[in-house]
């Protein structure tokens, strides 16, 4: 809305925003003072947002970000005037956290630092809120923005629409839903993104460095190997792997976040800060290190991605192992390791990629926004 | 000299309560240079008029008693077209647009003619017109070329929530008055649908400004009974990608000038 004098005067600091002009030659007068001001003022203002192109973008769904059952439950027992009516009553709750939110904060502690080094640079993480909700909702999920001083300022609301062209438009590089059918049509569009569920428990995790695991299989690489091992077993998966043990994998769905993350990593490398990286990644695979895992480890490294941690389980189960990391979120393929490690805690993220899907009928495709 | 022409082939809206939305001529049909009483071509604003037309046939359906309605008015703003009324009056009545009266008139006289027929909106594709049509006090949108891959069947009305001012033409009490009036119009309109399948879809973008802006924009919209579908607040992102997706028929930014594109 058009800022007035007077609310320009009485120094409202969130209102003193720095506003990119899309059209220098219209700026009105006052506007410029704005900016002014806040230059000799001193004041702390909200950073401007990067431009979608320079900064990873992380598109997350109302339903991951927050807490957001009772609702759901409104909208399915009672349908949608009653779950809008309902959500305008509670517009002055605020959400609770959801099991994007501690990534969400892992991601500005990272952007903080970040800034700290490079206070030009639009290469930052940038949230933006995506969800199939009706505008209706808009007003109590921005005063939980607000309650809980997250760094959100764009979103989408699309009123029942599919959000997959806003995702490109945006620039997204990670997506996250509650809806497994969002998720594969983004996966279907070239955009990363996984299911997020919410665990019973939640471990607790860094608040000051982001951990982010992946699975190797048909997360970071493609399933040419699973499709192996599923259609003749395990001797079969080591000995095709060990004839194409120079051959490098096809990548995954989740490569280029990878790939975004260790383009930030290099970032805080090049300031002397190795050690004290705001940044860690893990591969937590199945494969073993004397044999499967080395087609792995070379395919990474003819990629120029560095991980930080590789973690050979040789088939042992992820849940205690991931318990161990404490990542902000884990990307498997597989239902069963996402099950099994949001038993211990662990946020972890379905990607429904690759021949793993054809044998799991536990995915639930959910209904409503 | 102005000529205003009751369409008889369709029904006479009530003054009152209708909304009346002046569309050129000019953008709707593509006259060519074909004479007599040949049939013109469709023009950008085609499917939009269609769009009009089906939120009437729907509020008609919810309630066949229904006032508030959209009262079209096609209107020349130049005396080329104004020379061509035959055409664009036998043209409407061959594709059966609902269009309730025909305003002639030339570039000197269309403000006038806009002014005495009571036009709340006035869409035109030329950017001086509805310039012009702003600083007389008359609510104006510009129609973007690609408005004739919009769907006719959902108008679609996007509110920019925080347009850049202009000191020189900045909003006047009455300016700012004829687009809340509006505003509300359509949000009474918009209330007489259920959530989904609705003939009319409103959307809000916030460009520049953050989650703040469009939380203030929202807000301010309720307070005038315009409930908002789809929300956009892109915080200085460019708006060209998201906006061609949201195909909006045409833009509202409060009263004043049109955002540039």
């Amino acid at each position: 809305m058009s800022l007035d004098p007077v609310q320009v005067m009485s120094g409202q600091v969130k209102e003193l925003k720095v506003a990119p002009s899309s059209n220098g030659d219209n700026r009105a007068s006052w506007e410029e003072k704005e900016e002014f001001d806040q230059d000799h003022l001193g004041l702390t203002t909200k950073p401007k947002p990067p431009k979608p192109e320079n900064a990873v973008t992380v598109a997350v769904s109302s339903r991951v970000m927050f807490r957001t059952e009772r609702e759901q439950k409104v909208f399915e027992q009672k349908g949608v005037e009653e779950y809008l009516r309902y959500q305008i009553e509670h517009e002055n709750e605020p959400f609770a956290p959801g099991p994007a939110f501690p990534f969400v904060k892992a991601l500005e502690t990272v952007n903080a630092r970040l800034r700290e080094l490079y206070p030009q640079s639009e290469e930052l993480f940038d949230i933006v809120l995506v969800t199939y909700n009706h505008a209706h909702v808009g007003i109590r999920l921005i005063n939980t923005i607000n309650h809980h001083n997250l760094f959100i300022e764009r979103f989408c609301m699309t009123g029942g629409s599919s959000p997959i062209g806003y995702l490109k438009a945006w620039h997204t590089n990670l997506y996250l839903s509650a809806d497994a059918d969002k998720v594969r049509e983004a996966l279907a569009e070239g955009i990363a993104a996984a299911t997020m569920f919410m665990p019973e428990k939640l471990t607790e995790v860094s608040e000051s460095q982001l951990r982010v695991a992946f699975d190797g299989d048909a997360v970071l690489f493609s399933d040419e190997s699973e499709r192996i091992f599923k259609a003749h077993g395990l001797d079969k998966f080591f000995e095709h792997e060990r004839d194409n043990e120079d051959t490098l994998l096809d990548h995954g769905p989740l490569k280029g976040f990878l790939e975004a993350l260790g383009k930030l990593q290099k970032k805080f490398y090049a300031k002397g800060q190795r050690l004290d990286c705001p940044i860690r990644t893990y591969l937590v695979t199945a494969r073993s290190a004397a044999s499967s895992g080395i087609r792995a480890l070379k395919t990474l490294r003819a990629w120029g991605l560095e991980i930080d941690e590789a973690l050979f389980l040789a088939g042992a189960p992820k849940g205690p192992m991931l318990e161990k990391i404490r990542p902000h979120i884990y990307f498997d393929d597989q239902m069963f390791h996402v099950e099994g490690a949001a038993e211990m805690g662990t946020v972890a993220a379905h990607v429904p990629y690759g021949i793993a899907q054809k044998h799991n009928p536990k995915q639930k495709s959910s209904v409503g926004k | 000299m102005v000529s205003t022409i009751q369409n008889t082939d369709v029904k006479q809206k009530d003054a009152a309560r209708a909304a009346v939305v002046a569309v050129t001529s000019r953008a709707v049909f593509d006259c060519g240079v074909g004479g007599g009483d040949d049939v013109c071509g469709v023009g950008v604003a085609f499917p939009l008029l269609q769009a009009l037309q089906r939120v009437n046939e729907r509020l008609l359906e919810e309630n066949p008693a229904e006032s508030l309605l959209f009262d079209v008015v096609l209107i020349t703003t130049s005396s080329q077209q104004q020379q061509q009324s035959s055409r664009i009056s036998s043209s409407t009545r061959h594709y059966g647009l609902e269009v309730s009266r025909f305003c002639f008139s030339s570039e000197e006289d269309f403000i006038e003619s806009l002014l005495t027929n009571g036009v709340q909106l006035f869409l035109t594709t030329d950017r001086n017109e509805a310039t012009q049509a702003s600083q007389s006090g008359v609510l104006s949108a510009l129609l973007d070329q690609q408005i004739a891959s919009c769907p006719p069947e959902q108008l679609r009305v996007m509110f920019c929530g925080d347009a850049i001012v202009q000191p020189d033409t900045g909003p006047t009490p009455a300016s700012r008055q004829v687009a809340q009036s509006f505003s509300t119009q359509l949000g009474e309109m918009r209330q007489r649908f259920g959530v989904f399948n609705s003939p009319l879809s409103i959307v809000l973008v916030t460009s520049r400004g953050g989650r703040e802006s469009c939380s203030g924009a929202l807000q301010k919209l309720r307070s005038r009974g315009v409930s908002v579908d789809e929300a956009y607040c892109l915080a200085g992102a460019p708006q060209g990608p998201i906006v061609s997706l949201l195909r909006p028929h045409f833009l509202l930014s409060e009263g004043f000038r049109n955002l540039e594109e």
